[in-house]
This record gives structure tokens, C-alpha cells and sequence, in this order.
């Protein structure tokens, strides 16, 4: 193996006049091939049929109990002209993830920054903020959220000291959908673990030098910290909004498996669902799992794309 | 590697005692943040931890922390009131999870240095295949992949929960590594490959040291979410006996009949404890920091 | 730095799967049923006590699984779908015709007369498990609709409601609940708006019903304005809950229930869950039946058939599966164990046998469908596929009456193009 190897561009096989031979081609790409040779199995073996079959699915009528039946993507179109379920749980789904997603980042990133600084009980703290996490979404969180935001439970009661009346959050359709998305920002612990792994990898002596140079604090912040935290960032904010797109528990529980009150909880894995499983549409919940991942994907693509002019890879 | 204790930008001991004056206070004011800002995280979670105290009755109608009678009641009728004790379920948890760790941080790692390190052809278009198994719904595969499953017989085992693992089916994870490896220096590869090493040495040797912050947060992660996993075990598992922790607080609750809340927080509490316990113990890992060592090699 | 760890890990792995594998229970040659319902562990402890009772009787062994109402219907239909349906399935009168048409349960018309003894089963109850004149299903108990009543609230208020009450009274009465009770904040009644088994009583009693034979709405857009209209009168002269309250229930547990919440001083509920009720509940229950439309109208009850148990059309012991519904249904041990908590046994028989030994409660439950009198009425088909959907949509129809977000005039004809939409959508497949 050359010492170019690992670094090499395999175009350099064409350049050399066009000519390349298979135990070339074979040392140039064996490495890569042979470290993701557990994932193309588990990609082809256990992933690809089941994602085919989907597809398949989405263009039929499946209702779990007979074999499915071809409706020429009468699905799609019902969904795209004549569903206003479906309207409404992409409302619901898109203003969770545009509220949720920047906020739990932005609380992740403060603690984060906070925690970083070194201080006594650092771990203490690190292991409270990361508690709500560790709940994960479970059945347990969701009674509870219900009681704290009922309309004669302890957010109302804490509002009322000072003065303040309180509406029933949880069983109100106006407010709803915001007591989940304090439920998601709770739980940034996943995300600020996510940064402090980040925070930990920058090299202390940029710090030392900085400020030998007498830069501030703040000045480190924006010229080290935050430039190198960009993989970490981009990281976190294509994943949480990948996961807000996909939240499903939490609504499921809160608002027993119905997305009320008036359908403001209707999220679109909860929609989903209910055609899956309740109503014994599966193909109809293909076409819409779909359509969910091509929004998810149009967005992962466009935020690759624009990544170069903001994410600082350090080679 | 240094022994990081806690602190990171380290103090400008040729500050003036003004400027020091005001670290303290920042530090002091950080601390009230951070304390306030604990209760209200923690709040739910002592609520959680009183209810399982309390009588039935009262768990849904007392106001304050403080429960009026303390029993432990709710935790012996939680542990032993199913058929099966719950430690069973307890430790069917642990296997699935220890198991999926040992899966995970092995060929995520693996797939996610090709990725980030390797070049060969067509490379982009396996990267981009891979985000995409990440955004699809898991209800959506669920069907076709049950199907796959009972065919290869493997429904009422634990292989369709933890073969996956071994096959790095969680993108996240993969897609988590390559980020932190791109930000490990080149430099490193290179000098390690004018010494003659092969990619599997540089991996094994190189990268993978200088990774233990994100491999101990993937380890963290994977355990908490086999954890806290619910319908893939709904689906795979029919012998009460081989359910898992989550499976076995489902059985408190139902919509027809009546549910035992407190049993259910009890057992959620005791379930906590065990994820606690591993973050704990990993999170030192965390601590470390790697860039510094490998530079000045 | 410990990686060495990482092969001995793998080695452990790979032993423990291989463990793990073994874990798949051996189940091609002994005599085994795998055994599917839905309920709580007060459920589970009494069935398991009969397969006990049966594995001690005839050497069969179970492989018994059970889990919440919610979780069940995914389960079983992955299962299904999977072609791996168990042998004994716990059905529910909303479902049986959409798995008996598409043939995931098997007719048990075979076994009757010889491994399923039925001659002194209820008739009516024999029937509501019957699809396109095949038996799929045997009613495991009757139940009927039922009020649950908190009758020291009500003593407390000086408020009285009996058979006779009908929604015409309720404003009196509240006013007198009201101004009575001393616990802050409870009304008489739960907003029953999006409540489908109360719009159905209700229709019932007005010559109407909710379904056509041939799954048709059996209601008009008069009706439902009517229904809307009646408790948006109800809601303003503060005899039921606010909306805000009524919204938490959203139909997954009993701890939800306006009753148990202390809102309102009874709820809509059914016959066989007094005693579910009860163990939550920190006032003395009882029973009462849904309000009269109006004085003298009757027939709004059922005797509704509470679950079934049927058999999977692709088990290998269906004659075995039968047999051990028989003795669940005939065994006088069995069906002690079993009492009144899944409903009112159907076969004389039991219900002669275990009628000495029920607690009190079981008896107000057993007496109670025995004595509704004029206010049962037949038991109507079995309801159409997407019966759930359209239940669905009258809850978040009524929240949006409720809410102030639809008049009543106008949610009316709306329901009715919902409910239309719906049941037509389900003849297509």
C-alpha cells in the first residue's frame, strides 16, 4: 500500500491514461469496502427489502389481513388533495420542530458552555440536566406532564403565586402542543452531552495561546470555541430535526394515541400510525411515511449543501 | 493523555484581583443558575419518586412533594405482582443492551472511519443511503421487516433487537462518529502511515484512542435507548419471560380496567437507577480530552 | 488502554446469542395454545388461573401473552400479518366482522354441539358473535352501558338521579347538585358529547341507531344538531364539565375519567368496570343507566356482547382451542375464578353456579343488566368497519362544538359528511 493510499482520490487511476487493473482498483478500494462490509450487510440483508417493500406498500391498498392490492398511487393523490388530517399534522409537525429544535439546541449549548468551564460538581450538575433524557419516552413522563400542566396542577400553581392564572395547558387546544414542546426542550440532555464531547475535543493549548495573545473570553468564544464546535453543531441540528420530525411517543401517550384536543397534537408519526394500526391502512400509511422522508431528506440535502460555507472541518 | 480534572480554559493567574473578583462572582452566579435551573429539571422527577410512595388513591389528587404516609408498598407489588419477577426483566434488559453496545461501538466505528477516512468509489453515494435509513419511521419498515423476521425465525428471540447492532444499523451513531473523526487532524493518519501503518492499524491504534469521548457518549446513548425501547420488543417478544424492562411497566397500565400508577412509578424509578448508574460510570470518559497529546507526538 | 476487551466481548456476544437463540421455546411437539388478550394483571391473574386449571385437566400447555387495549391491536395485526397468529385470540364486537371477512378467524360452526356445548347460551349473545350468519366469536360476558354514579357526592348534594332521569331533568337537578355540594368545582354530569355509547343510547331511544345492517349512518344531519345543541345547552347552564376538563379524557384509562378526576359526580362508562372503577376511586360507587331522552323513552340499552374469544384461522389446533373455550365458559372452578370481571357469563349454567359467589359489587353488576326493563332495547349489527374511525372523529367534532370553534347547527351536517366519508372509504377495500 502506498503511503498515498488512504488519502488517495481513485479519479488518479483515470488520469494515468485510463488503464487500471483489478488488483489496483482492488488495493485502492478494498479498505473502504472491507470497514463497511458489517453495515453493507446489515443494509442489504435487513434494511433494503423492508424499504422496498414500503415503497411497494405506499402504491397499494394493505390492510394487514389481506395481501396488498395495487391502486395505482391513489393514496398520493388523496393525500396531496382531499386529506386535511394530513394538512393538519404537517402544521402540527412543522411548528414542533421549528420551536422545539432551536431552542433545545440553545439551551444545550448554554449548559454545555457552562458546564465546560470546570467547576465543582461538574459531573453532579451534567448528570442532573441529562436525567430527563435518560426517561426517554416513557409512560411514566407522560402522566406526569399531564398532572404538572393540568389546569389545577403545579405550573399553574407556581404561575399562581405570582399572580397569574393559568389556562389548562395540557386538555386546551391552543396550548396543547406547547406543553410537548417543553417536554422535548427538557429533555436537551442528549444534545448537550453531544456538545460536551464536542468542547472536550478542542485542543486546550489554542485556548493557552489565546490568551497568552490576551484575547478575552468572549473573543475565544467566537474566533475557537464556536468555529470548531460547527461539526458538532451541524451535527445536532440535522439529527434533532430529523428526530422532531419523527417524535411520536410523546404525543402518543399525552394525548392517548388521538392527537386531541381538536387534533392539535395530531403529529405526523402519530397520523401515521393511527392509519397504520387503527384504522388498518397500511398501505395509505406507506405513501405517507414517504413522503415524510423526502421532506426529511430535501432538507438533510440542502443543509449539506449549504454546510461548506459555515462548518469548519479542521483538514 | 492529561488527567483532566474539571477545568478548561485554565485561570490567567497575571490577572488583576479585580478580574478575579469578578471570576468569583460569575462562578457564584453560575452555581444559582445551574441549582435553579436543577430543580426545575428535576421537579417531575421527585414528583415521580414521591408518587411511588404514596397510597393508590393519592397519587393523582395530592398537591405537595411530600407524600402524607410513606410505604413500599407499590415497589414489592411492582416486583412481584406479574408472574414473573421483575429481575427477570431486568436482566433481560441488560443482556439486550450490553449486547447492542458491544455492537454498536464495534462496527459503527468501523463503517464510520471508512466514511470519514477512506476514499473509494462511490463512497458519497453510500453516505447519503446511509443518512437515508435514519429518516424513514421506524412504523413503516416495521411490517415488511416482521415479515423478514418470521421467516428467518427469529420472532420470540432477542435476534431481531440485537443482530442489527452487529450490522451498524443505527445511522445516528455512525453518522455521530464520522463527525468527531473529522475533526481528529489528518496529520495524525498520515504520520502513522510514514511508519508503515495500515488503515486497520491506524484505526485500531490512532483514531479509536483519541475517541473515547464520542465512543463512550455512543455507548451511553445505546444503552439508554435499548433501554428505554418499547416496540420492538412489543412486536418480537411473546414469552413474558423474555420481556424487557419497558414491557414489563406496559403491563400496569390499561385503558379497560384499572392501572396500578403507583407500581408504575415505582418500577420506573428502579428502572432509572441502572441507565443512571451507566451514565455515571461513563461519563468520566467524557472528561478526557485527546487533541492536545496526539499534537505534540 | 483496555481494548483488548473488545474481542472478549465479541465472544461473549456471540455466546450469548447463541444463548439468546436457544431462548425460542420448543414449540412444534408438546401440546401447546398460545393465548392472546387484552386486560390489566387483575385479568391476567384470573386467566391464567383457568389455564392452570385446563393444563392441570388435559395436559395442554399455554403460551399465554397479554398487554394493554392500545397495544394489542398492532400487535395482532403484525402477527397476522406475519402469519403467525395465535391459536386463542381475545376479540373485541368492533373488530370481529373486519378479521372474520378477511379470514384471519376461523368459523367455529364445526365445533359446536360437540367440543363447544352452547344450548343454554344466550341467544342474543350467540348472534353478536356471529358475521354473514357464520359463528366467529363466543361472548366471554354481557355487559351494557352504565353511569357510573359517586354516590357520596351525590348524598352530599342532596341529588337524587333513578331509572326515570332524563336529560330534561339534568338542568333542575344540577342546579341543585350546584348549589349543594361543597366540593369545588364538581358538576353532576361528564360532557358526553364525543362520547359514542352515549349518542348511541341516546339515538336508540329515538327510534334511530348509529349503524345501518348494511354499514350505513343509521343518523341524519337533524340528529346530530340536535345531540350537539343538547349539550352546548347543557355546557352553558353548567351541568356538565368544561371542556378543558373533558378533554383529558381521552379514552385510555380509567384514572382519566371525570369521576375518578373529582370533576363530575358520574361518568359514561360500562356495566363490568364497577369494580375497576372502584379500586381507584376514593368514594363509594354505584351504578345507574344513561338518562331517557326524555320521560318515557326507553330502549337505548344493549345487552352488548363484552369480547369474544375466537380461534386463528391458521392455528393447528382449532378443535383444541375449542375445547378450551368451552371450559372457559362451562367449568364450574373456571368460571369462579373468573367471575363478573369480563361480563355477565352467557350460559345459565355459570351464571346459576356463580351467582352465590360473587362479593357485592359483582352482584349490583350482575343485577344491574338483569334489571334494565324498558330500557333495553335489541341488540343492534355489529358495528362496520371503520366504526373506530368515525367514533374518532365524533370526539374531536364535539371538542370543536365545545371549543366555540363550530356551532352546533353547523357541526351537525358536518359530522354527518365526516361519518359518510368514512364508512364509504372502508367499502372500498
Amino acid at each position: 500500500m502506498t503511503a498515498r493510499a488512504i488519502g488517495a482520490d481513485p479519479a488518479p487511476m483515470a488520469r494515468a491514461g485510463g488503464r487500471w487493473t483489478w488488483s489496483e482498483a482492488w488495493r485502492r478500494n478494498a479498505p473502504g469496502y472491507l470497514f463497511l462490509l458489517p453495515w453493507f450487510i446489515g443494509f442489504f440483508g435487513l434494511t433494503l427489502g423492508p424499504i422496498l417493500t414500503s415503497l411497494y406498500l405506499s402504491f397499494t391498498d394493505f390492510d394487514l389481513l389481506t395481501p396488498p392490492r395495487l391502486n395505482n398511487a391513489a393514496n398520493y393523490i388523496r393525500i396531496f388533495t382531499a386529506d386535511p388530517k394530513f394538512v393538519q399534522s404537517m402544521k402540527v409537525t412543522i411548528f414542533f420542530v421549528l420551536f422545539s429544535v432551536p431552542l433545545k439546541l440553545a439551551f444545550a449549548l448554554a449548559v454545555a458552555l457552562l458546564l465546560n468551564r470546570g467547576m465543582r460538581g461538574l459531573p453532579v450538575y451534567r448528570a442532573i440536566f441529562y436525567l430527563p433524557s435518560l426517561l426517554g419516552a416513557s409512560v411514566a413522563i407522560a402522566v406526569l406532564w399531564r398532572q404538572l400542566f393540568a389546569r389545577d396542577g403545579m405550573v399553574n400553581h407556581v404561575l399562581g403565586l405570582v399572580g397569574i392564572e393559568g389556562p389548562a395547558w395540557i386538555s386546551d387546544p391552543r396550548y396543547s402542543l406547547w406543553t410537548l414542546v417543553v417536554l422535548s426542550i427538557w429533555q436537551f440532555g442528549s444534545p448537550m452531552i453531544i456538545f460536551l464531547a464536542g468542547l472536550r475535543q478542542i485542543p486546550q493549548d489554542m485556548y493557552e495561546a489565546a490568551s497568552l495573545d490576551g484575547a478575552s473570553r468572549w473573543r475565544q468564544f467566537w474566533k475557537i470555541t464556536l468555529p470548531l464546535l460547527t461539526p458538532v453543531v451541524f451535527f445536532n441540528a440535522i439529527i434533532q430535526t430529523i428526530e422532531g420530525f419523527k417524535s411520536f411517543t410523546p404525543a402518543f401517550i399525552i394525548s392517548g394515541g388521538t392527537g386531541n384536543p381538536i387534533n392539535s397534537t395530531l403529529f405526523y408519526t402519530l397520523y401515521l400510525y393511527q392509519e397504520a394500526f387503527s384504522f388498518f391502512r397500511m398501505g395509505y400509511a406507506s405513501a405517507l411515511a414517504w413522503i415524510l422522508l423526502a421532506i426529511v431528506a430535501l432538507f438533510t440535502a440542502f443543509s449539506f449543501l449549504t454546510s461548506r460555507f459555515w462548518v469548519h472541518y479542521d483538514s | 493523555m492529561t488527567a483532566e480534572a474539571a477545568s478548561a480554559p485554565p485561570l490567567d493567574l497575571a490577572a488583576s484581583p479585580a478580574q478575579r473578583w469578578r471570576k468569583r462572582v460569575f462562578g457564584v452566579l453560575a452555581h444559582i443558575v445551574l441549582i435553579g435551573a436543577s430543580i426545575v429539571m428535576l421537579y417531575p422527577l421527585l414528583w415521580m419518586l414521591s408518587s411511588s410512595f404514596r397510597p393508590e388513591n393519592e397519587i393523582f389528587t395530592a398537591t405537595s412533594l411530600w407524600p402524607s404516609s410513606f410505604s413500599l408498598d407499590a415497589y414489592f407489588r411492582g416486583w412481584s405482582g406479574l408472574r414473573v419477577p421483575f429481575s427477570t426483566f431486568f436482566l433481560n434488559s441488560l443482556l439486550i443492551s450490553v449486547l447492542s453496545i458491544a455492537g454498536n461501538l464495534i462496527t459503527c466505528s468501523l463503517a464510520a472511519f471508512a466514511f470519514s477516512r477512506l476514499e473509494f468509489w462511490g463512497k458519497n453515494f453510500w453516505f447519503a443511503m446511509m443518512l437515508g435509513t435514519l429518516m424513514l419511521p421506524y412504523q413503516v419498515t416495521l411490517i415488511p421487516q416482521y415479515v423478514l423476521f418470521h421467516n428467518l425465525n427469529w420472532v420470540n428471540t432477542y435476534l431481531p433487537l440485537v443482530v442489527p447492532k452487529f450490522l451498524a444499523a443505527d445511522a445516528f451513531f455512525i453518522f455521530l462518529m464520522v463527525q468527531f473523526f473529522r475533526g481528529i487532524p489528518k496529520e495524525l493518519d498520515e504520520a502513522a502511515q510514514m511508519d508503515g501503518c495500515s488503515p486497520w492499524r491506524i484505526y485500531w491504534k490512532v483514531l479509536l484512542p483519541l475517541s473515547m469521548p464520542v465512543l463512550a457518549t455512543a455507548a451511553i446513548f445505546t444503552f439508554i435507548w435499548t433501554w428505554d425501547d418499547f416496540f420492538g420488543p412489543l412486536i418480537y417478544l411473546s414469552d413474558i419471560r423474555t420481556y424487557t424492562v419497558q414491557l414489563g411497566l406496559r403491563t400496569f397500565t390499561d385503558s379497560t380496567a384499572q392501572s396500578d400508577w403507583g407500581g408504575l412509578f415505582a418500577m420506573s424509578i428502579l428502572t432509572l437507577l441502572p441507565v443512571f448508574v451507566f451514565f455515571l460510570f461513563f461519563q468520566r470518559l467524557l472528561i478526557e480530552g485527546i487533541a492536545t497529546t496526539g499534537m505534540k507526538r | 488502554m483496555d481494548f483488548r476487551l473488545n474481542r472478549r466481548h465479541f465472544l461473549m456476544g456471540s455466546s450469548a446469542l447463541a444463548a439468546a437463540g436457544a431462548l425460542s421455546p420448543a414449540f412444534a411437539q408438546d401440546k401447546r395454545l398460545r393465548l392472546l388478550f387484552w386486560g390489566g394483571q387483575a385479568r391476567a391473574d384470573r386467566t391464567y388461573g383457568v389455564t392452570d386449571l385446563y393444563t392441570k385437566a388435559n395436559g395442554v400447555a399455554f403460551d399465554g401473552e397479554f398487554m394493554a387495549f392500545q397495544d394489542y391491536w398492532p400487535k395482532l395485526g403484525t402477527q397476522v400479518a406475519g402469519g403467525n397468529a395465535p391459536d386463542v385470540i381475545q376479540m373485541d364486537y368492533r373488530y370481529i366482522v373486519e378479521y372474520a371477512t378477511r379470514n384471519a378467524i376461523a368459523p367455529l360452526d364445526e365445533f359446536v354441539g360437540k367440543e363447544l356445548q352452547l344450548d343454554d347460551f344466550d341467544k342474543d349473545q350467540l348472534d353478536g358473535g356471529k358475521v354473514d350468519g357464520k359463528l366467529y366469536g363466543i361472548s366471554l360476558g354481557a355487559n351494557s352501558v352504565a353511569m357510573m354514579v359517586n354516590t357520596a357526592a351525590m348524598t352530599e348534594a342532596g341529588v337524587a338521579i333513578d331509572r326515570n332521569t332524563s336529560y330534561e331533568d339534568m338542568a333542575a337537578l344540577a342546579e341543585k347538585f350546584n348549589a349543594g355540594t361543597k366540593r369545588a368545582g364538581m358538576r353532576l354530569l361528564a360532557d358526553g358529547s364525543g362520547s359514542e355509547p352515549a349518542l348511541e343510547n341516546w339515538l336508540r331511544q329515538r327510534g334511530k341507531a348509529l349503524y345501518t345492517a348494511d354499514g350505513k349512518a343509521a343518523f341524519d344531519e337533524k340528529d346530530m344538531s340536535e345531540w350537539f345543541q343538547l349539550w352546548a345547552d347543557l355546557r352553558k347552564a353548567n351541568v356538565c364539565v368544561a371542556p378543558e376538563d373533558q378533554a383529558l379524557d381521552a379514552n385510555d384509562s380509567i384514572e382519566n375519567t371525570m369521576v375518578i378526576l373529582g370533576k363530575a359526580a358520574t361518568t359514561y362508562a360500562n356495566s363490568n368496570q364497577l369494580i375497576a372503577f372502584q379500586k381507584v376511586a376514593k368514594d363509594p360507587l354505584d351504578m345507574a343507566n344513561f338518562p331517557r331522552a326524555k320521560a318515557g323513552a326507553g330502549g337505548g340499552h344493549y345487552r352488548k356482547p363484552s369480547m369474544f374469544f375466537s380461534v386463528g384461522a391458521t392455528s393447528q389446533a382449532k378443535s383444541e382451542a375449542a375445547k378450551f373455550i368451552n371450559f372457559f365458559i362451562t367449568d364450574p372452578d373456571a368460571t369462579k375464578i373468573l367471575g363478573v370481571e369480563r361480563g355477565i357469563p352467557c350460559k345459565s349454567s355459570t351464571r346459576d353456579v356463580i351467582a352465590p359467589t360473587l362479593d357485592a359489587q359483582s352482584q349490583v353488576a350482575l343485577n344491574f343488566v338483569s334489571n334494565l326493563g324498558d330500557l333495553l332495547g335489541a341488540l343492534p349489527p355489529s358495528p362496520p368497519a371503520n366504526a373506530g374511525e368515525v367514533s374518532q372523529a365524533l370526539r374531536t367534532k364535539s371538542q370543536e362544538v365545545a371549543f366555540g370553534q363550530q356551532s352546533p347547527a353547523d357541526a351537525g351536517p358536518a359530522f354527518v359528511q365526516q361519518a359518510t366519508d368514512i364508512l364509504a372509504r372502508a367499502k372500498k377495500s
